[in-house]
């Protein structure tokens, strides 16, 4: 309650620094007490690994084995790299990063690069933590003043994100012809979707009655 | 450089007990602009030592320069990025292969076929859709194996001392190299430096094969075939781009990823030609119609010098010779008969001339080649596979 009436009594213009004190402690507020109940937990889960997986399929690195060879049976299956440790860091295109290992479980195929998983699991928390706190909004007293539009919102930047590597790739997929600019503002699409995203739950959280949320 | 493999049952992998299953181990230039070749310019003889000696030597070049239409000022201005930064998309240098008898390939996969020095090699299209360039040697010659998936061309490079890269820029969707001596770019089907200290210089390049696994494995069943064993990790059988076998995605598409320099008036972008390009001028062949009618006869540049075609039908290629007399080139059984001679001669090996041909997506090559003379029937996309 204290953050509510801090933030809500201080101008962004006589004091830039104290509202955003204010406003990030609001929001921190509104996340500690989403996650504290059961469908915000829920949320946060679901959406944070379905947000993942997404991306990983955006990368390619996940996906369905081919079969340009015939006659592997091995269900289980795990290739390393020549030198990983000299590969993990290796730029292969804006944010997207060497992999060092590729699993391989039945059908389906993981390439492991542990630079694109941290990003990956910064994103989908960050997805994660935005719905979570919009639905716990969205179900909790009209007092809240938030609805189910601000959990779409988030979700905006957040598919933006998840494509944000393979940008040709994608243009493939949905028959866009590329162009020089095209491609240069693809590469911006992570750092993007980072800005919208942490902008998108200042927002919510800044919505977000506290004393609602109990 | 070792790639090592872990395998074992899903049930034991529940168990936490993954084990070891094993390791795997002449004619003058005419439009493109550059002037003289500088001194980092590889010898005509080339050679050198392997992949990594660090050497600032560029490749080896020949004196002979292929007709190249635009200038090369324009064709640097036209280049885009690819999306990927220089070596984003990375070269393999230490390939490792096995027997080829050794592997299936499930039917229709496409490979990359080089006979050079008594050594017989394959490139699987899956392999080099990740890393688009291959630096190897062959009897100890070193040599590129380059392939570029947007524009469906797979050629060999004679690389000397230094290594070729990927530059991470296109022209003409095309792939554009670099080698690791001189940093000069060399857009691959032009084969022809555009900039960088080797500007205007001509790579000495041979033919590579494309056909399929099971054609290639009984022409040479004794022929070698890359591994995936390459150093990195990547979905090997997984085509980025689309499939050939059977064929989809982007090599079935009519659009195209990139503006090309100049679209074809006519005919699928996607179709296959045989592309044989002269000091003078440039001809494509459909190979889809070679492929039926066995033999097709052209001209090539302004000259109109007359040239043949001759489909191989067992590894589903074709190859283009010179032809100044005109003689008679007629199909007998596997082989061919060529004018008054009476023997029979296999479709690589006419008593003619060849003309260095390759495989072309046929957008691409209308592109780099506007002046370029069609034969044959405009077909679909492939090459009727």
């Amino acid at each position: 309650m204290g953050a509510e009436s801090e933030s809500a009594s201080v101008s962004p213009l006589e004091a830039p620094a104290s509202w955003t004190a204010g406003l990030v402690r609001r929001t921190g507020f509104a996340v500690r007490a989403s996650l504290g109940r059961r469908d915000g937990r829920a949320t946060f889960a679901v959406v944070s690994a379905a947000y993942f997986l997404a991306y990983a399929v955006g990368l390619d690195h996940l996906g369905l084995r081919g079969d340009a060879v015939v006659g592997r049976s091995l269900s289980v299956d795990v290739a390393v790299a020549s030198d990983p440790l000299a590969l993990l860091t290796r730029r292969v295109a804006p944010f997207q990063y060497e992999p060092v290992a590729l699993l391989t479980v039945g059908p389906f195929e993981y390439l492991f690069a542990p630079v694109n998983v941290a990003l990956g699991l910064g994103l989908a928390a960050l997805v994660g933590v935005t719905l979570a706190v919009s639905v716990v909004a969205w179900r909790g007293p009209a007092a809240c003043r938030i609805g189910a539009g601000a959990g779409a919102a988030a979700g905006v930047p957040g598919l933006l994100s998840g494509f944000a590597c393979c940008g040709p790739t994608l243009l493939l997929v949905i028959g866009v012809q590329a162009s020089a600019g095209l491609l240069a503002v693809m590469q911006w699409f992570l750092p993007i979707a980072v800005l919208g995203l942490v902008s998108t739950l200042l927002w919510v959280g800044s919505r977000v009655d506290p004393a609602a949320v109990d | 450089m070792d790639h090592t493999r872990r395998a074992a049952l899903a049930g034991i992998a529940a168990l936490g007990g993954v084990g070891v299953a094993g390791c795997l181990g002449g004619g003058g230039r005419d439009s493109l602009a550059g002037g003289a070749v500088g001194e980092a310019g590889g010898s005509e003889d080339g050679g050198g030592s392997g992949a990594d000696d660090g050497s600032r030597n560029g490749p080896p070049t020949v004196d002979t320069a292929y007709h190249v239409p635009y200038e090369a000022d324009t064709l640097v201005t036209k280049s885009l990025s690819g999306g990927v930064g220089q070596d984003g998309i990375p070269s393999v240098d230490d390939p490792t292969f096995r027997p080829i008898a050794e592997v299936t390939y499930a039917e229709g996969v496409p490979v990359f076929g080089v006979t050079r020095n008594g050594v017989t090699k394959a490139y699987p299209q899956h392999v080099l859709s990740h890393h688009e360039i291959v630096n190897d040697e062959f009897d100890g010659e070193p040599v590129a194996i380059t392939y570029c998936p947007l524009t469906g061309t797979a050629q060999g490079f004679r690389r000397g001392d230094t290594t070729f890269g990927v530059s991470g820029r296109l022209v003409n969707s095309n792939l554009i190299m670099y080698d690791r001596g001189t940093e000069s770019w060399w857009p691959q089907m032009l084969a022809t430096a555009i900039d960088g200290p080797m500007t205007g210089a001509t790579l000495d390049e041979f033919r590579v094969v494309w056909t399929t696994a099971e054609e290639w494995a009984e022409r040479h069943p004794d022929s070698l075939v890359m591994t995936d064993d390459t150093g990195y990790v990547r979905r090997y059988e997984s085509d980025p781009y689309g499939s050939y076998a059977p064929l989809g995605g982007y090599y079935a598409r009519d659009g195209t990823m990139f503006t090309p320099l100049t679209w074809p008036e006519e005919g699928h972008t996607k179709s296959v030609v045989i592309g044989a390009r002269t000091a003078t001028g440039a001809v494509a062949f459909d190979e889809e119609t070679l492929l039926a009618d066995r033999v097709l006869t052209g001209t090539v540049g302004e000259d109109g010098a007359s040239v043949v075609a001759v489909a191989d039908p067992g590894l589903s290629t074709g190859y283009v010779y010179r032809n100044p007399d005109d003689l008679t080139v007629e199909a007998d059984g596997d082989g061919y008969r060529v004018g008054a001679e009476g023997d029979r001669f296999a479709a690589d090996d006419l008593p003619l001339e060849p003309v260095l041909a390759f495989d072309a997506m046929w957008f691409a090559w209308a592109g780099f080649y506007p002046d370029t003379a069609f034969v044959g029937d405009h077909t679909g996309a492939g090459y009727g596979r």
